[in-house]
């Protein structure tokens, strides 16, 4: 593989979901949810932050969309990127069922486009883009469980290749309670106890060059379907070998344990064989399990590494302490057991 | 030079039939494909639509699919193109090559939705459709016919998703990360959708007429298409003929409105502005536009304006295959990038049928199509969605 080794940076990263808005504050106090297998995200106060008509226009993923985008931007005083990339499983599914409802109840007769014209998946990245004028590249990923994976990926493709200087990068996933009952239905979400569902706002700020004040550098992205076992093992390889960093100097690895068994088994054994020894960081018993859950997962890291800390109550093992000096930190997620993707963060 | 992704195979299914021949013959003897409604189950057909000629039914069995199998039209006529174009790509299913899909679909599984959501609320019959909707499922239910894939991608950028899906595949392919790239798109026609469109009064009662001033909208259209890209400079080692190369790409944001775009095309223009700088060629080295040319009054107004804008110097033969096979939504970036290929593989020029009446706005007129008079070297081909999602792919004679 010729795939450049060059480092990008996460500037800055802002995050909606069910831990307090617009904060760190998981890091030192997260909120706990006990047994619920269904929590929405703590929105923040949208008043001190848009126009009564503008909140009103907006469904709640465009909002945190929107607010999550403008604050990574000021935080990395990069008020337009060259590239707004996102990723969401399934879109403005609110906006998508209320227009679906009505067609199929009230018939073909009656509709209104309001629902429709805030349907599509792109809408976020696209209101992204014209709030901020960047005429600029702008995708938006729909890959179940690894749409976050596919936006860094691609985002880290351009800016190694110096097509792109700066990127927001983004992970948006509402979810209704409609679509809750369905998705718990076939077994995705909702088996309490152990799990619960979650919604998803990140919004990250990557670089081709560091700030000051930058979070941790991103140094390669691998993604595999359904791989055997070495194919899975050469994807490690791979993405260590562009990094030039080995695998002992790894300090923990992140992964996608939710509590739910259809999830947690394939990592019970496919962990111990891929990282032995290795200590497992875990972020969706804080965070909820939701389709660009993994873009939280990536944060957490990040400000991990930014912080030189990694709390207690990440670590799987539960008898682990805070570990203090982290230089590198691993993220392996899988989805469904087809979908499979490696990710190196490195601290600055 | 960098390396750059030749074609060596393309698959396609759309309102002009399943397959390149037919739609090559389809497009040289001017035979649109948009009909009345015949297979939407739908109550507006005083609409007329760009359909594929095939019942699900139809599709399941020719593909062999097992009729228990819960599938949905996208990803069938998504495993219809791409089966063709492997096979044309001579790719063996043992080849010991690292392949990518990458796909663009937006609706995704929505006719299985709209057809079973009050099943889906009302009880537990229909639950192998939930699993179906989403967009990622409906490219994974593609992959998994062929087994070959070490990679599946799905991008959702509405209209323009198939010409993003392109695109990336060409940059895997550049960047050395996957050897092979399966890339276009796949979309059915829905209710969700022509309802959708409908709210917005952009629909057709008639033939749609891309570049005339008395264009009334489109004809929603549906259809799969998929290039396989490759390493100009690891063909040898498989002894395949490249058809042509992609040779410059790029996307851009219009970022006006959600659903409308710029009246001067801002977008539009930066797209093909890009696309020709990084395919280093100038307005002057194209030899034809295939447009995006929905019919809508905003689209070829802002498209043109941005065409006149670019090819100042002399603007080669324009003309929009919507005319033929209505707007197949995310799949179109794909059916015209094989459009595109095939015309520069035989040298003709796609007409842009229905035409009669110039813009006043515009100082060109779309083309009427025929054999080219000198052979195409390059051919742009834009690809605009909602949200100002401008794409342009520049496909190149090797």
């Amino acid at each position: 593989m010729m795939s450049r080794t060059n480092d990008v940076y996460i500037l800055a990263a802002k995050q909606i979901s069910v831990q307090p808005p617009l904060s760190d504050e998981w890091m030192e106090a997260p909120l706990r949810y006990g047994e619920q297998p269904y929590v929405r995200a703590v929105d923040p106060d949208y008043k001190q932050h848009f126009a009564p008509n503008e909140a009103r226009r907006l469904g709640k993923i465009l909002k945190r969309a929107l607010l999550t985008s403008r604050q990574a931007m000021t935080a990395s005083g990069i008020a337009k990127p060259d590239a707004v990339v996102t990723a969401t499983g399934l879109g403005c599914i609110d906006n998508t069922e209320l227009f679906l409802d009505a067609l199929v109840r009230e018939g073909e007769a009656l509709l209104k486009p309001s629902y429709f014209m805030q349907s599509t998946h792109n809408s976020v990245s696209s209101l992204i883009a014209i709030d901020a004028r960047c005429h600029g590249y702008n995708s938006t990923y729909a890959h179940n469980g690894t749409s976050f994976e596919c936006a860094l990926e691609d985002t880290f493709m351009q800016l190694s290749r110096g097509q792109i200087q700066t990127a927001l990068v983004g992970a948006h996933d509402e979810m209704t309670p409609g679509y809750f009952a369905l998705l718990s239905r076939i077994g995705y979400l909702g088996h309490a106890p152990g799990g619960f569902s979650g919604e998803v706002a990140l919004s990250m700020m990557l670089a081709a060059k560091p700030q000051e004040r930058s979070l941790c550098r991103l140094r390669g992205v691998e993604m595999e379907y359904h791989p055997t076992g070495e194919a899975l093992r050469q994807a490690l390889r791979r993405l260590l070998q562009g990094a030039q960093c080995r695998m002992e100097e790894v300090d923990a690895v992140m992964v996608g344990l939710s509590g739910q068994p259809s999830n947690d088994d394939a990592y019970a054994s496919i962990c111990p064989e891929l990282f032995p020894h290795k200590q497992l960081l875990r972020y969706k018993h804080l965070f909820g399990e939701s389709y660009t859950a993994p873009g939280l997962g990536v944060y957490a890291a990040a400000v991990c590494l930014h912080r030189q800390r990694i709390p207690a109550h990440l670590f799987v093992d539960c008898e682990s302490g805070e570990q203090r000096g982290v230089r590198h930190i691993l993220f392996y997620n899988h989805f469904e057991e087809k979908n499979h993707s490696l990710i190196l963060l490195s601290a600055c | 030079m960098p390396r750059k992704a030749a074609i060596t195979g393309i698959g396609v299914v759309s309102a002009l039939g399943a397959g390149r021949e037919p739609t090559l013959a389809a497009l040289r003897e001017g035979r649109t494909g948009i009909a009345p409604v015949r297979y939407l189950k739908t109550s507006h057909t005083e609409f007329l639509v760009g359909e594929v000629k095939l019942s699900d039914e139809e599709m399941t069995r020719a593909l062999r699919i097992p009729e228990s199998q819960a599938t949905t039209r996208t990803s069938l006529m998504g495993m219809v193109a791409v089966r063709e174009a492997l096979a044309h790509a001579r790719l063996q299913r043992k080849s010991g090559l690292r392949i990518a899909l990458v796909s663009g679909t937006t609706v995704g599984g929505m006719d299985k939705s709209e057809q079973y959501y009050l099943d889906f609320l009302a009880g537990d019959t229909q639950n192998a459709y939930i699993s179906t909707h989403s967009c990622g499922a409906c490219t994974e239910m593609i992959a998994d016919y062929f087994g070959i894939f070490s990679r599946v991608q799905t991008i959702s950028t509405a209209c323009s998703s198939a010409a993003n899906a392109i695109m990336l595949g060409a940059m895997l392919v550049e960047e050395g990360r996957v050897d092979v790239a399966v890339a276009g798109g796949s979309e059915c026609l829905t209710k969700f959708h022509l309802n959708g469109f409908n709210t917005l009064m952009i629909l057709d009662r008639g033939q749609c007429k891309p570049f005339d001033a008395r264009r009334a909208g489109l004809n929603l259209g549906e259809g799969a298409a998929y290039l396989v890209l490759e390493a100009e400079d690891a063909l040898g080692g498989r002894g395949v003929e490249p058809l042509c190369r992609i040779s410059g790409y790029a996307n851009t944001c219009d970022a006006y409105h959600q659903t409308a775009s710029s009246p001067n095309g801002d977008g539009a223009y930066l797209s093909m502005a890009k696309a020709l700088e990084a395919a280093q060629l100038t307005p002057q080295d194209i030899s034809y536009i295939n447009a995006h040319g929905t019919g809508t009054e905003n689209n070829d107004l802002s498209e043109g304006q941005a065409i006149q804008r670019l090819f100042c110097g002399g603007i080669p033969p324009v003309s929009s295959t919507k005319s033929f096979t209505g707007h197949a939504t995310s799949a179109a970036g794909g059916v015209e990038a094989v459009i595109s290929t095939l015309a520069l593989q035989h040298s003709f020029i796609p007409a842009n049928l229905n035409f009669a009446q110039p813009m006043p706005e515009l100082s060109f007129t779309p083309a009427a199509g025929g054999d080219s008079p000198a052979p195409l070297r390059h051919v742009l081909s834009n690809s605009f969605g909602f949200g100002g999602n401008d794409t342009s792919l520049i496909f190149s004679k090797i």
